[in-house]
Order: structure tokens, then sequence, then C-alpha cells
């Protein structure tokens, strides 16, 4: 008989798993399936639903389409964004190493330098990078429907702005926690540092202008939110005093109060707004509401920093979470469908939200959530020197973007729950769809979206508003979106007008910190330009120097303001391109120092990952301030709408909302100014790329040496 | 249960960026063991000023 050789099957037999159920499930699949082609195949599935969701929106017509697409593609491009487009960035490019001592150790000084673990740092840079920005360009990008700025939030997140603020966060942790600025000018050349200092403080101006009239026009002939409001500047004297006096210290405590006499004054707010007494008083108009903004921004970035600005700091970030953290659990809970259509007839350029066609006024608009060149600032801020392991650097610096992008889409959402003629007649300025909602249902109406001017009068008396048309700027409407959300998942059809007030003043809050916050940075940076004019207002201590500087940030600032104030095209639909504009012209920078650092780094074959959003931010900028320049359009560009305006003037016609030739010669330099400002962004833009260039082609030809500015490596020292 | 409040109450005071003056005299007594660590007042004094003196403490 032939013998077969036996086989080894039940030679030593696979042991048989132990423990409960799931365990011995999951030993067993493991025991057939090795762990890798596991993971492969849960990519493949997180991919494929990811794919299968965007072509989902993308290709649906007619139904409306429920929120739960939008985050589910949304999550899974970011699940595989991180997974694998950053690990090119930790593992290729840097190479970041868990044995290599940071700055944070070994340069501990209890202060700025100290190790901190990385959940900690994670919330510490979300808090720091998240703003308004996410909330205001989303919003104002619906004009397009929702499809064109939810694709470039995703997608610009994942190969722009993540990687930005990853790239520069290890570039900075490599170089001791060195700024952008400093790092412009180490890298790439002194033309390229002063050119994104200048920038940075150009940005600042145009950025709290444009919040300051977000915040106007969310409060202006608003009795309820402008006595809430007000009464957030008490409060946080009495917490800044409690915190000195009395609680040294006790942050948490402090806020806790703060918090529950935020709640008092939103009730106060109601109280008064229903006095027929004193809700006059209260019904503030636009003018006088930036008259006080640029006083008591003045003031806050005057006075000592602990008893205003710090304790309103405080308030905000934890309210600012919380609402962020509320909003995101009430929209997984409701998945509301959205209103919006994926693309709307604006696409073409003639919105009224803003002007310009998608491209390239999609990607100016949504910055914070996609990129956004003010969070290179914080990733080599305080966040580099925070860092226990620079392996930290892909979580903290890809991952918080990431989330800060889940933001932005979330606040798509709460914007793109409205039905599209509530959106325009609150999006839209009162020079194209007049002060009565009958005007108002009427333009809309011609414009194909259906809206009654009893709905509009029904909605503005359910949030307890007097209007709510042309409530510009986006903090409005997201209001509207997020207090639907709420009613709807709280309950209470009545508490419409409580939780509407509440988003009102939750914005708020973080926009006036970000503006006396944003004025005392603008004023420490021009000391620090001025003294090389003349030395003593360089002298941070001395009140003349402080109080002039202050000044003047606060008129360079407050300008803007006030002619977005009296525009009667409504001040955001010029302020904000220009404000995206400025912000993309220092994303460009960061890319271009990022590109430098990682071709002196001799890894010029990933440089790609940092060239693709330079070329394609550059491209977008570029476009859009030649466009706002020299277009033709009046609607569109600065100096072709003063054209206009001066040949109305000259026939004698007055143009809507211009009352006299006074009025339009201002308007005629104001669109100057701009102009001359968006020219300025462009210039700037063009001369950190031509020094990039010139140097990357000196380092790739050999012509300039390839040395790194990086710190030498350092072993860690182990704790014990 | 208190130590664990008092551990998310540490993490929440460390994500809004209050000033830790208690690390900072963990840091002086290990490091700098003879010298006289600022005062409570002086260290929050000068933490908040630097905190607001350069860009990249808030974002937009």
């Amino acid at each position: 008989m032939l013998e077969f050789p036996k086989s080894n099957r039940h030679a030593s037999p696979k042991p048989k798993p132990a423990g409960a159920w799931w365990l011995r499930t999951r030993a067993t699949v493991r025991q057939f399936l090795p762990m890798n082609v596991l993971k492969s195949l849960l990519w493949a599935v997180i991919a494929l639903t990811g794919a299968g969701a965007i072509a989902f929106l993308a290709l649906q017509r007619g139904e409306t389409v429920n929120a739960a697409w939008l985050l589910t593609a949304a999550i899974c491009t970011y699940l595989v964004a991180y997974r694998f487009y950053s690990k090119i960035i930790a593992a290729k490019i840097f190479a970041l190493n868990p044995a290599r001592a940071t700055p944070a150790e070994r340069l501990a000084d209890g202060r700025d330098f100290v190790p901190t673990n990385k959940w900690i740092v994670f919330g510490h840079h979300f808090a720091a990078i998240a703003g308004p920005g996410p909330l205001v360009g989303p919003t104002l990008a619906a004009q397009f429907g929702f499809l064109p700025g939810f694709l470039w939030i995703i997608v610009g997140v994942a190969l722009g702005g993540a990687v930005q603020d990853c790239v520069i966060l290890c570039a900075s942790v490599r170089r001791d926690g060195k700024s952008l600025g400093q790092m412009a000018r180490d890298e790439i050349g002194p033309v390229a540092g002063f050119t994104a200092l200048v920038a940075v403080f150009g940005i600042m101006i145009v950025l709290i202008a444009v919040l300051g009239l977000v915040f106007v026009n969310a409060l202006k002939a608003s009795p309820w939110g402008t006595v809430t409001i007000g009464l957030t500047i008490p409060i946080a004297l009495l917490m800044g005093m409690y915190m000195r006096w009395m609680r040294p210290g006790r942050v948490l405590e402090t806020s806790a109060i703060g918090i529950v006499l935020l709640m008092a004054a939103l009730f106060a707010g109601r109280w008064v707004a229903e006095q027929p007494a004193f809700a006059p008083i209260f019904t503030l108009s636009g003018v006088t509401l930036a008259w006080g903004i640029m006083i008591y921004a003045f003031a806050a970035s005057v006075l000592p920093v602990w008893l205003l600005l710090a304790p309103r700091d405080y308030l905000s970030a934890f309210v600012k979470i919380g609402v962020v953290v509320a909003l995101a659990i009430g929209i997984i809970v409701m998945l509301p469908p959205l209103q919006m259509p994926a693309l709307t007839r604006f696409t073409d350029g003639t919105g009224p939200v803003f002007a310009g066609k998608v491209f390239p006024f999609a990607f100016i608009t949504i910055a914070c959530g996609a990129i956004s060149g003010f969070h290179a600032l914080i990733a080599s801020g305080t966040t580099p020197k925070l860092l226990a392991n620079e392996a930290d650097a892909r979580f903290i610096g890809y991952g918080a973007m990431l989330t800060e992008s889940l933001v932005a889409v979330m606040a798509l959402i709460a914007a793109c729950i409205l039905t599209p003629g509530v959106y325009f007649a609150i999006n839209a300025p009162a020079g194209i769809i007049g002060t009565t909602a009958a005007s108002a249902a009427a333009v809309i109406g011609g414009w194909g979206f259906t809206v009654t001017p009893a709905e509009l009068q029904a909605l503005a008396a359910q949030v307890q508003e007097s209007s709510l048309l042309s409530r510009t700027g986006g903090a409005p409407s997201l209001a509207v979106g997020m207090a639907h959300i709420f009613t709807n998942v709280l309950g209470g059809g009545g508490a419409m007008a409580l939780w509407y007030h509440f988003a009102i003043m939750f914005e708020a809050l973080f926009i006036l910190t970000t503006l006396d916050a944003g004025t005392r940075v603008g004023r420490f940076m021009l000391q620090d330009l001025g003294k090389h004019i003349w030395a003593p207002f360089g002298r941070v201590s001395w009140y003349p120097a402080v109080l002039l500087a202050s000044a003047m940030v606060v008129a360079c600032w407050g300008f803007f303001l006030y002619q977005g104030v009296l525009d009667p095209l409504g001040g955001v639909n010029s302020l904000w391109p220009l404000f995206g504009i400025a912000n993309q012209l220092l994303a460009a920078v960061a890319l271009c120092v990022g590109t430098t650092v990682i071709i002196k780094m001799g890894k010029a074959r990933y440089a790609f990952v940092t060239i693709l959003p330079l070329v394609w931010i550059s491209i977008v900028t570029l476009s859009a301030g030649y466009m706002k320049i020299l277009s033709p359009n009046p609607k569109l560009g600065f100096l072709s709408h003063a054209r206009w305006i001066g040949d109305q003037i000259a026939t004698g016609t007055m143009p809507p909302g211009v009352n006299d030739a006074a009025a339009g010669a201002r308007i005629i330099f104001n669109d100057r100014l701009d102009a001359a400002l968006a020219a300025f962004f462009l210039i700037s833009v063009v001369i950190i790329l031509v020094e990039s260039a010139r140097l990357w082609i000196g380092v790739l030809s050999g012509r300039v040496a390839c040395v790194s500015t990086e710190v030498p490596f350092t072993l860690r020292v182990q704790q014990s | 249960m208190t130590q664990a409040l008092a551990r998310v109450a540490a993490l929440l005071r460390r994500i809004v960026g209050a000033p830790d003056y208690d690390a900072y005299l963990r840091h002086i007594a290990e490091y700098h063991p003879g010298s006289v660590p600022q005062t409570e007042r002086e260290f929050l004094d000068e933490r908040l000023v630097a905190r607001y003196s350069r860009a990249g403490s808030r974002c937009c």
C-alpha cells in the first residue's frame, strides 16, 4: 500500500482561543486573516464609502439630500487623508522621531516651553485655530449651492490646509519654535521675511474689519442682541477683577460664574427687548454699533490684559468649544435634509452675497475650513513649544485642521438647511432685495426661489427680531440654522428665539474677543515696526506710545469697517473677498516656507505635498485679485465699480443706496483703496513666489548649498 | 472620583491656556533650586502679556 506522507494538519493543532466570545471571534479571525489584510480591507471599505457618498452628492438631482451624506463623505475623506497622506509628511519628509528631544524638553522653562500631553496640546491648538472663520466662510459660499463649498472644504483641507499646518508645525518644532516670519527670513531671505511681516499686519487689519462688520450686521436694529452682548463687557470686567483680587488663577471657577452670568444676560436681553420703553434705546444703527466697537476695542487693547481681555478669552473659549460640540451632536442626532440644492444659478457669478463665479471665488470665500494662512502663525506660535514628543506633530498639526474642517462642514450644513428663499432673504444686501419683505420675496422669486412675505415675517417673529432681511455676514443665517437644529433636538418651538439669540451671542462673543486681541497684537506689531522710525514708539510700557499705536491700529480697521457699514451692497460683499485673498496670501507664504524647508532637507521628491496646494492657491488668489481689481463688470471689479458710480453721478442719476454726490465720492475713494490693497496683496504673493522659486532652483541645481537649518538631533532624556 | 474630576479640570485649564503656576514652581524647584521664583501675580501677569503680544495665540 502506498504510504502517503502524513499531513501536518493534526500534528500541532492551532490553540483554541480563550476568553469572552468577542475575543475568541477576533482571535479566530486573526488566525486565518493576517492583520495587514484586515487593515487594508477596512481602509478599502472606508475609502469606497467616502467615494460613494461624494459620487452620490455630485450626481443626485432633484430630491433633497440628507446631511448624513455630507458627514459620511467628510469623515471618510478625513480618515483616509490622515492615515495615508499625513503619513508621507510624518514618515517620509520629516521622519518624526519619538526619540528626538523636542524644544519643550531641551529648553524647558516652566513658561512657554513646557512638555505637554498630546491630547492637551491638541485641544489647545484646536481652540486656538477655531474661530469665526470656519463658520462665516461656508455660510457665504452656500450661495453657490452646497456642492462647490463642500468639495473645496474636504479636498482643500486634505491636500492643502492640513498639509500646511502639519509642515509648518514640524518645521517650527525642529527649529526651537521659530515663528513663521522668522522662518521666512531665515529660509528664503530677508525680502520674504519682511513681506511676510507686512502681510500679517495687513491681514489682521482686514480680518478685524470684516469680523467687525459681521458683528455689526448681526446686531443692528436688534435690542435683544445688543443688550446681551453689551452685558458681556461688564461680565468680563467682573471676572477679571474676581480673578485678580479674590481668586487668582482660578480660571475654571471664574469661567463657570461667567457662563451663568451670560445666561442671565441672555434673558435680560429678552426682557429689555420686550419693554416698549427700553427697546428703542438699544435698537442701534450700524454706524452707532461700528463706533461702539471701535471705542471698545481701543479701550480693551490699552487696559491691562487681566482686566478685560483674558477673562473674555477664557469665557469665549469654553463657550466656543461647548457650542461646537453641541452643534455636532445636534446635527448627528437630527440628520436634517438640506434644502439648498447642490448647485444654484449663481455659480455664473451674478450672486447677491458676493460677486464672482465659482472659480475662483468659492475658494477665496472659504478659507479657514479648507486652507488658511493664519493657521500657520498658530502652528509656529505657542504650539511647537508644547510638544513633548515630535511624533505628536502629525496628530496635532494635521488632525486639528481636519477637525476644524469638520466644523466648517457643520456650518455649511446649518446654512443649507434653510430654504434657499430664506437664505437669500437673510444674506442678500438691501441694495439688491430692497427693505421690505414684499420686495425681497419678489426679487428672490424672480431668481427662481419661492418665498412669501408672510414666511419671512413669521420667521422674524419666531426669533423675536424686527426683521431678518439683509442681515448679511453669515452670522444670523447660521444662527437661524443652529436654532432650527437645537429646537428640533431639544424641543420647544417657543425656544427658537432663545436659541437664535444664544447662537448670535456665541458668535458675537468670540468675534469681540478676536477684535480686542487682534487690536492688541496689531499694536505690538506696529510698535515693533515703528521703533525703527522713532525709537520711543517701540516702548511697549510707555503709555503715550501705547495709546497712539492702538489708536492707529483701530483707525486702520475702523476705516474699513465704517466704509463697509455704509456700503449699499452690505460691505461683506467687497470686504470678505479681500480678507480671503489676504489669508491665502499668507498661506502661499507658509507653503513657500514649507517647500523651502523640504527641499533644503534633501527631500525634494516629496515637495509635491506643499507645491500642489501652493500652485492652486497662487492661481486662485492671483485670478481673484486680478478680477477684483480689473474686471470690467462693475459688480465685481473695484475700479470699474468706481467708474460706474462716477458715470451715474455725472449723468445725474443716483445709484441705489447712494444719497448724494458726496456719498458717491466716498464710495469711489473706498473702491480705489480696496483695489490698492488687493494690488498690494497680489504683489506680495508674486514677490514671495519669485524669491522662493529662485531659491529652489538654486538649491536643486546645486548653486546654493542644501543646508537644513534644523536644530541638531539630541536624544530624549528618558523619564524614569 | 475627585481625582478624575481634578484631572479633567486640569485638562480644561491647559486647553484654554490658563497659566500653570504649579508647573512653573515645579520647574524652578527641579532646575533652579537656589533661585527665588516669581510670585503668582507676577507670573500670571507676565504670562498673559506674553500671550497677547504675538500673532500666534488666536485665529480668525
